[in-house]
């Protein structure tokens, strides 16, 4: 469109933006190959190192003397170190104060006189003249090379949590009116304070702005106190999804206003004068002519919306409840966390589980975000 | 294909409901370890159908699986329906519930000092002296959990409000037994002993300590614990109670004592895993992982018994690992005190449902369910310890019973903004090289300040 | 399923329900006060009457909602920071009195203020940049997703995300955060990050421009496309370089969304609490205001004060609403 698509401008283009999409997408691969790891790699080794082979030291426990098999006068006990998971091991050692001191395929004498060999490939036999005793295995410390691993059981446990599907579809029942309606109310309103004239308009688009900042956690308890109140004199619980969409479209309307409002200030005078002078009414204006118009900003909206009321967890615990079955999908996956919070890996792949959903939807309407609804039409002023 | 979808959609919901179905996890009458005889009794006592019964909890995640598999006892012996709920926020959630008017009928909660709130502003029943006299007959230490669920009401009177359930226990050091005998070390009898030991590792040329005080926006907690458990063991059990009622200020020379010696351990390069700058970066959940590392980062973890979660996976408490309970000094006689936390529970709405699950509670078999799958102490005399899963457990609710003086956490028991806020960021300043006298004399100036 | 068919319902229903009213009322308007067919002076009468009714009959809902769950609280906010913490004793000013005082209140102002300074500033400008160099790559598409995915990321997964970047491990151990290891990969010495005051707050704040860079990207790229092409073809055939275009053209073109973008962030700064809650709950001097109100309210349980500084937050953010009046007026003085 502009310049030539070969200019040496063009390659700064793709450059930069190759070096913001990189930076931006940093921290949420780290999240992703993390997602694939396994729980004890998270925390011991950095996410980047996933990707190559890697040196670990680490202990394994042999079975204790109740594996023990006689075979030619002596006692063995015998398996692989690394069942099955592959490697290379290089070193090995039992006792702790130095864990590396024999190198693998040789063999060395414990401390109970039995000997000990450790192969390279990780098999591993314990022998001893006479019958060894107690049931607590002999630690085997060892060095190995390991292959990258990669494993999926963060995403089978959390998708095998009781009780996921039907708070996906809670989610969906939050999330979807709580987009629509709050998008429907504001387009009216935004409208009305962009092409409608009235006394005090310029100081109620204000406002409007000015209750943005209205902290959530303030709304809380006087609106749930009126719920509560309205809920027992209409004889039904103060809980429900009524009340979480009417709370999300009260949250949401100071934002969608004045996103749409400025987007349909912005449009065209001369169209909508045109239509006046056909003899449409501001109705008719509203519906013909900018709600059309005004797909991008709404689709914008839109897309902020569900993604807010998706991902929220404290409006939908407050006005919904936690109780099995009105726990929506983040209260799910963060209640998998456990009391103190202490499973990362969970963390991991639900954040990947989570964003599925928004993401499809920010697709769906990115093609409403398209160049060209005011094609042919110049700007006033 | 939307069919199908369809037709899994309500396969899944099928599973749902007949997981909702839980089935009671020892059957009654089977396994002779259980005090089935308490359930009957309290099943033919009580009958509840028909009535619904909410309980808002802590437990979430494997705890509430556990915590349902008791509830469930309490369903099937009364007939209620009981609906579990618990949240990541449940402390600003029980606090909206509560102002709200939508309050549980049964609130159960780690935090007195938040429990004391509640109280105060008359949204809590009180359960009545027949539970005060059960728990004294009844509970190791009786009059220390009176106490602790003994808050003053919205009329100014002090009454019991809590009924403490579920109990862990705080003063425990972990330790490795096979790294000790590699190293030839042996287990501390007094701190004395474990301040040489500890001396020892260093000139031995190892790391004796792994701590961690992170903890997101908790950060500094285990801290907390580690001066609470020296205050306990360094003074008497009123001293401590004076602390946590502010009737000794923050930086009496008894508190600062505590810190100090807690300083002894943590802010010496050479004693902890990382050096002393490390101390409050590393996150509580990952510095046990020390112990395990080959070779041995550090030998001695000190954190409350549900620290085995955060061990690597497949660890065996009792082979892998182990614990001895914090040291006496040799130097002081303040018998065997006992540190630990746990859980209240209390009445939202005083219904007979909410009566009886107080009554439940009471009952032997409702600790046992608990005890016998795993992170469960209770100081309650009349259960068969035969009843718990394994012998570490078992090990620590006997730390529990034969305790002569029992302690709650202090910072659970301070007003939130101290015990949750100026005492934590106290520990991470005084960890960072700040004094202890002069951390004191902030935690005392954040403390005047909401008098 | 069932549920989920009553959603379906009762949204059907809502939405529905939303239009009739706006189609109804308006109908009703125009039945009361005709302007058709009817004398000349009366038609004129009755189209001024219905014209001064029908922005109310628009704006109605809105402000209904408005009203019930924003302006409401504001005014019981209000109330409770003039009353002790239980909100039964009514204080005066004490609240504010002990606010100004207080040296974590002033501190978290200082750090608001830097917060300001910095996320609007960046956010915006990176989401600009992002969205004016996008529309002219074939691959843009795909890059816009990639800068919007931390928006989707719920906070829950984002604490995580930055615990794998910020994390800290003492020195001579394996490093799992990134910063750190590339310090130490660079020679130099790993630092806590998050716990040093004064530079921790350029921390979380990265996290904050990391989240909303999408925002700004999005609502900015719509406003670009929403530029009519003739102006940037009558520039291009006056032989303009891209970046006069982009600067001279376009920029003035969408200066208005710019502002908005711009407001809507440096709002939301105000506001901003779970980050700090999260990562450091304020400690090693990063207390913001937002997150110092929550502590006040659930943890200290004092109402009164927490409603004191949820006040302060909305006193701030007047300047804000006082630009955007002017704003207003000059835009609709043109028509």
């Amino acid at each position: 469109m502009i310049a030539s698509t070969r200019s040496p401008l063009m390659w700064l283009v793709h450059l930069t933006v190759a070096a913001l999409v990189i930076l931006w997408t940093i921290p949420t691969a780290g999240l992703l190959i993390s997602s694939l790891r396994d729980k004890d790699q998270l925390a011991s080794s950095g996410w980047w190192t996933a990707l190559s082979s890697s040196t670990q030291s680490t202990v394994f426990r042999a079975p204790g003397a109740e594996a023990q098999v006689e075979k030619d006068g002596r006692f063995v006990i015998s398996g692989n170190i690394l069942q099955g998971q592959g490697g290379k091991i290089s070193a090995f050692g039992f006792n702790s104060r130095d864990p590396g001191a024999f190198e693998a395929g040789t063999s060395t004498t414990l401390p109970g006189n039995e000997t000990l060999t450790v192969a390279e490939d990780g098999a591993f036999e314990i022998s001893s003249p006479t019958a060894m005793e107690g049931n607590r295995g002999q630690r085997i410390f060892y060095t190995v090379a390991v292959p990258p691993r990669f494993t999926l059981d963060n995403y089978r446990e959390v998708l095998r949590a009781e009780g996921l599907a039907a708070s996906f579809i809670n989610s969906l029942t939050v999330a979807i009116p709580a987009t629509i309606i709050p998008i429907l109310i504001a387009a009216f309103a935004a409208y009305a304070l962009a092409w409608m004239p009235f006394p005090g308009r310029a100081l109620l688009a204000a406002v409007i702005v000015g209750l943005l900042v209205v902290p959530l956690q303030m709304s809380l308890i006087p609106l749930l106190k009126m719920y509560n109140t309205v809920g027992g004199l209409l004889g039904v619980p103060g809980k429900g999804y009524v009340g979480v969409w009417l709370a999300h479209t009260g949250f949401g309307l100071p934002l969608a206003i004045y996103l749409l409002r400025n987007y349909m200030a912005g449009l065209p005078r001369e169209i909508i004068e045109s239509a006046r002078v056909d003899g449409a009414s501001d109705f008719e204006i509203f519906v013909k002519i900018i709600l059309p118009l005004s797909f991008p900003a709404l689709a914008s909206f839109a897309i902020f919306q569900f993604l807010w009321t998706w991902n929220d967890l404290l409006v939908a615990m407050v006005f919904l409840g936690t109780g099995n079955d009105e726990l929506v999908l983040t209260g799910r996956l963060v209640n998998l966390l456990g009391s103190r919070g202490g499973n990362w890996e969970i963390l991991t792949a639900s954040a990947f589980i989570t964003i599925i959903v928004p993401l499809f939807v920010f697709f769906a309407l990115q093609r409403f975000l398209v160049r060209g609804l005011l094609a042919g039409s110049v700007k006033g002023g | 294909m939307k069919k199908t979808f369809l037709m899994g959609v309500a396969a899944l919901g099928l599973l749902i409901s007949t997981a909702h179905a839980a089935d009671l996890k020892f059957k009654p009458g089977e396994d002779s370890k259980f005090n089935w005889a308490s359930y009957e009794s309290f099943s033919k006592a009580h009958d509840l159908k028909g009535q619904t019964l909410t309980i808002f909890g802590p437990w979430r995640g494997e705890d509430q699986t556990l915590a349902e598999s008791v509830i469930a006892y309490f369903s099937a012996a009364t007939g209620a329906n009981v609906k579990y709920s618990s949240s990541e926020n449940y402390e600003q959630q029980i606090v909206i519930d509560t102002q709200a008017g939508s309050a549980p009928d049964v609130a159960i909660l780690p935090q007195p000092g938040l429990i004391a709130d509640l109280a105060a502003k008359g949204y809590l029943k009180p359960l009545g002296a027949d539970t005060q006299k059960w728990l004294l007959d009844n509970y190791a230490a009786g009059q220390s959990w009176v106490d602790l669920g003994t808050y003053k009401g919205g009329d100014g009177t002090s009454a019991l409000y809590g009924f403490p359930f579920k109990a862990d226990v705080k003063s425990l050091i972990w330790y490795v037994p096979e790294n000790f005998e590699d190293a030839g070390y042996d287990v501390p009898k007094t701190m004395e002993d474990l301040k040489a030991l500890t001396e020892k590792i260093v000139a031995d040329g190892g790391t004796p300590w792994c701590i961690g005080l992170g903890s997101g926006g908790a950060t500094g907690w285990p801290a907390t614990d580690w001066v609470e458990d020296l205050m306990l063991h360094l003074h008497r059990a009123d001293v401590y109670d004076k602390w946590v009622k502010n009737e000794i200020p923050f930086n009496d020379p008894a508190v600062l004592e505590a810190i100090d010696e807690f300083g002894w351990f943590a802010k010496n390069d050479k004693f902890v895993d990382g050096g002393a700058a490390a101390v409050a970066a590393t996150d509580f959940r990952d510095s046990p992982k020390g112990l395990f590392t080959s070779p041995p980062k550090c030998y001695l973890h000190h954190q409350a018994s549900f620290v085995p979660s955060f061990f690597p996976a497949g660890t065996v408490v009792g082979q892998d690992v182990d614990f001895f309970s914090t040291p006496s000094y040799a130097s002081r006689d303040v018998g065997t005190p006992v540190l630990g936390a746990g859980t209240l529970v209390m009445l939202g709405k005083d219904t007979p449902a909410s009566r009886a699950f107080i009554e439940f509670l009471k009952t032997p078999i409702a600790h046992e369910v608990w005890m016998a799958q795993s992170s469960f102490l209770t100081p309650f005399k009349g259960v068969n310890l035969d009843a718990y899963a394994n012998a570490p457990m078992r090990k620590q609710g006997e730390i529990l019973l034969n305790a002569t003086t029992f302690r709650f956490d202090a910072s659970d028991m301070m007003p939130g903004k101290i015990g949750a806020g100026a005492f934590w960021t106290g520990m991470v300043d005084f960890v960072s090289g700040r004094s202890a006298a002069d951390v004191g004399a902030n935690i005392q100036k954040a403390w005047d300040s909401i008098k | 399923m069932q549920q989920l068919f009553a959603a379906i319902v009762t949204m059907a229903l809502g939405v529905l329900a939303c239009a009739a009213y706006f189609y109804l009322s308006n109908l009703l308007l125009d039945r009361i006060f005709p302007s058709k067919n009817r004398s000349g002076p009366e038609a004129s009468r009755n189209l001024r009457i219905a014209g001064a009714i029908r922005p109310w009959l628009f704006l109605g809902p809105a402000l209904i909602a408005l009203g019930l769950f924003l302006v409401y609280p504001v005014f019981g906010t209000l109330w409770y920071s003039l009353h002790d913490r239980n909100g039964t004793t009514f204080v005066g000013l004490e609240n504010f009195r002990w606010l100004f005082q207080d040296g974590e209140f002033r501190q978290s102002i200082f750090n608001n203020f830097l917060w300001l300074l910095v996320v609007p500033a960046l956010s915006t400008f990176f989401g600009l940049i992002i969205a004016a160099m996008t529309d002219r790559i074939a691959w843009g598409g795909f890059a816009k997703t990639l800068i919007f995915m931390p928006m989707a990321i719920s906070f829950v997964g984002a604490s995580v995300i930055w615990k794998f970047i910020y994390d800290y491990r003492g020195e001579g151990s394996e490093q799992i955060g990134l910063l750190n290891a590339l310090v130490v990969y660079f020679g130099g010495e790993p630092q806590a990050w998050i716990s040093l005051p004064f530079w921790n707050n350029f921390f979380l704040m990265a996290i904050l421009i990391w989240i909303q860079t999408g925002f700004a990207m999005v609502i900015l790229s719509a406003a670009l496309r929403g530029i009519p092409e003739e102006t940037v073809e009558a520039a291009v055939i006056d032989g303009a370089n891209g970046f006069q275009i982009f600067f001279k053209i376009m920029i003035p073109q969408i200066w208005g969304t710019i502002a908005v973008v711009w407001t809507t962030i440096t709002i939301l700064v105000l506001k901003v609490f779970d980050i700090v809650l999260a990562m450091t709950n304020g400690q090693w001097q990063s207390q913001v205001l937002a997150n110092l109100m929550f502590s006040w309210m659930f943890r200290g349980s004092d109402n009164g004060r927490g409603a004191a500084i949820a006040l302060v937050i909305m006193v701030l953010v007047i300047p804000i609403i006082y630009w955007n009046i002017r704003n207003a007026r000059r835009e609709m003085g043109g028509r």
